[in-house]
């Protein structure tokens, strides 16, 4: 297995909403597309469909909560002194 | 070894080391931490928030840790990838060890990073011999980078994580086995899978040589997604399930005292008297644990 190619591989669709849904459209071509062997693409083509949009969702929210919270200074050490 | 050690040796003295109990070191948490310290045997402090502290927040670090035991946590390091690991965050990651003496540190099991995309999260890597084989690296060049081997920490996933060829507890064993590194167990990490993806969370820990569970989380989740596909989500917003106190009973029963065992908390915060209380019952079913181990040997 190409083991960096598929964690790239991965690590794009469950972060790139649209990446995620042409695979999920055409499994075959997009993992084709990025790089995956022929064995390969015959395993992502089985993935858990279920736990991928899950964990996309739960990666989205974290990101806008941490946007929400982005730039918010942590004072604590100075309001221990206080 | 220490003086008193050696003497306690060569007496016959058999030291027990105990057990040590706390709380994930969070801003909002502090004030009420150092208020109830005779409550709290440790804290955890996640390495990351430290990297590009000013200087006033890293002596405020170090005087912490003069307080109070500390552990050091990352989160950011991808141990468990094909990829080697990020050598900026390893340096930093040991300059934090060098600077504030922690009792241990720790990171996940985990990719967070693939073809320069940042996940953003802990990623369960595909469970196979190329992902053994990159954490063992990256584990041995953390160990030298750092000069304490990491305590390695189980995630959980809601995904399965496709391209696997071995379960979970193999692929977590065979890592433990062939490295340096010991296991913080985080027992809702195991509870969250073995729900999500039916197996039984105890063939995992019997997996593990019982002397290389060294650390145990604590944290709590709630179900997500509808219907027929719902699964548990790790989210540290809700407070520790009874399945996980039963887990940490069981590791009482098959471990040595010497345990690290952390309530983590990242958000809706309850009181610090139900996060007290949360850490009291962890004491009682390790406790319980022990005390069956106990009356295993007296009997046998």
């Amino acid at each position: 297995m190409s083991a960096p190619i598929v964690e790239a591989f991965l690590a794009r669709i469950y972060v790139d909403a649209q990446v995620r849904a042409r695979f999920l459209s055409n499994p075959t071509a997009e993992a084709l597309n990025a790089g995956l062997s022929h064995d390969e693409v015959e395993a992502v083509k089985q993935i858990d469909q279920v736990g991928l949009e899950l964990f996309a969702l739960s990666l989205e929210r974290k990101r806008q909560r941490q946007c929400a919270t982005r730039g918010r200074p942590n004072h604590f050490w100075r309001k221990r002194r206080a | 070894m220490g003086v008193l050690a050696a003497a306690a040796v060569e007496e016959g003295v058999v030291a027990v080391e105990a057990d040590r109990f706390g709380l994930g070191w969070r801003p909002p948490l502090a004030l009420e931490i150092l208020s109830n310290l005779e409550r709290i045997d440790v804290v955890e402090v996640i390495a990351d928030d430290f990297f590009n502290a000013s200087r006033s927040q890293r002596r405020a670090l170090k005087t912490l840790a003069a307080q109070v035991p500390v552990t050091l946590h990352g989160v950011s390091l991808g141990l468990a990838s094909s990829v080697a690991i990020d050598r900026r965050r390893l340096n930093l990651t040991a300059r934090l060890c060098e600077e504030i003496r922690p009792l241990s540190w720790s990171e996940h099991l985990a990719f967070v990073r693939g073809g320069g995309i940042e996940i953003g999260h802990l990623a369960a890597p595909p469970r196979c011999d190329e992902t053994i084989e990159g954490a063992l690296k990256n584990l041995s060049l953390a160990r030298t980078t750092v000069g304490v081997a990491p305590q390695v920490e189980n995630i959980a996933t809601l995904i399965d994580p496709p391209l696997s060829r071995y379960d979970e507890a193999t692929w977590v064993s065979e890592i433990i086995r062939n490295s340096q590194s010991d296991l913080l167990l985080d027992l809702h990490n195991l509870h969250a899978n073995a729900t999500n993806f039916g197996f039984n969370p105890i063939d995992l820990i019997s997996r593990i040589p019982p002397g290389r569970v060294r650390g145990i989380h604590l944290a709590g989740g709630k179900w997500v997604g509808k219907g027929d596909v719902r699964r548990v989500l790790d989210d540290h917003l809700h407070d520790v399930p009874d399945p996980v106190y039963a887990l940490l009973e069981e590791i009482g029963a098959r471990t040595e005292p010497g345990l690290t065992v952390i309530l983590e908390r990242d958000g809706d915060f309850p009181s610090i008297e139900s996060l007290l209380n949360q850490v009291d019952r962890a004491r009682e079913a390790l406790a319980r644990g022990r005390a069956r181990a106990l009356r295993r040997e007296v009997a046998a």
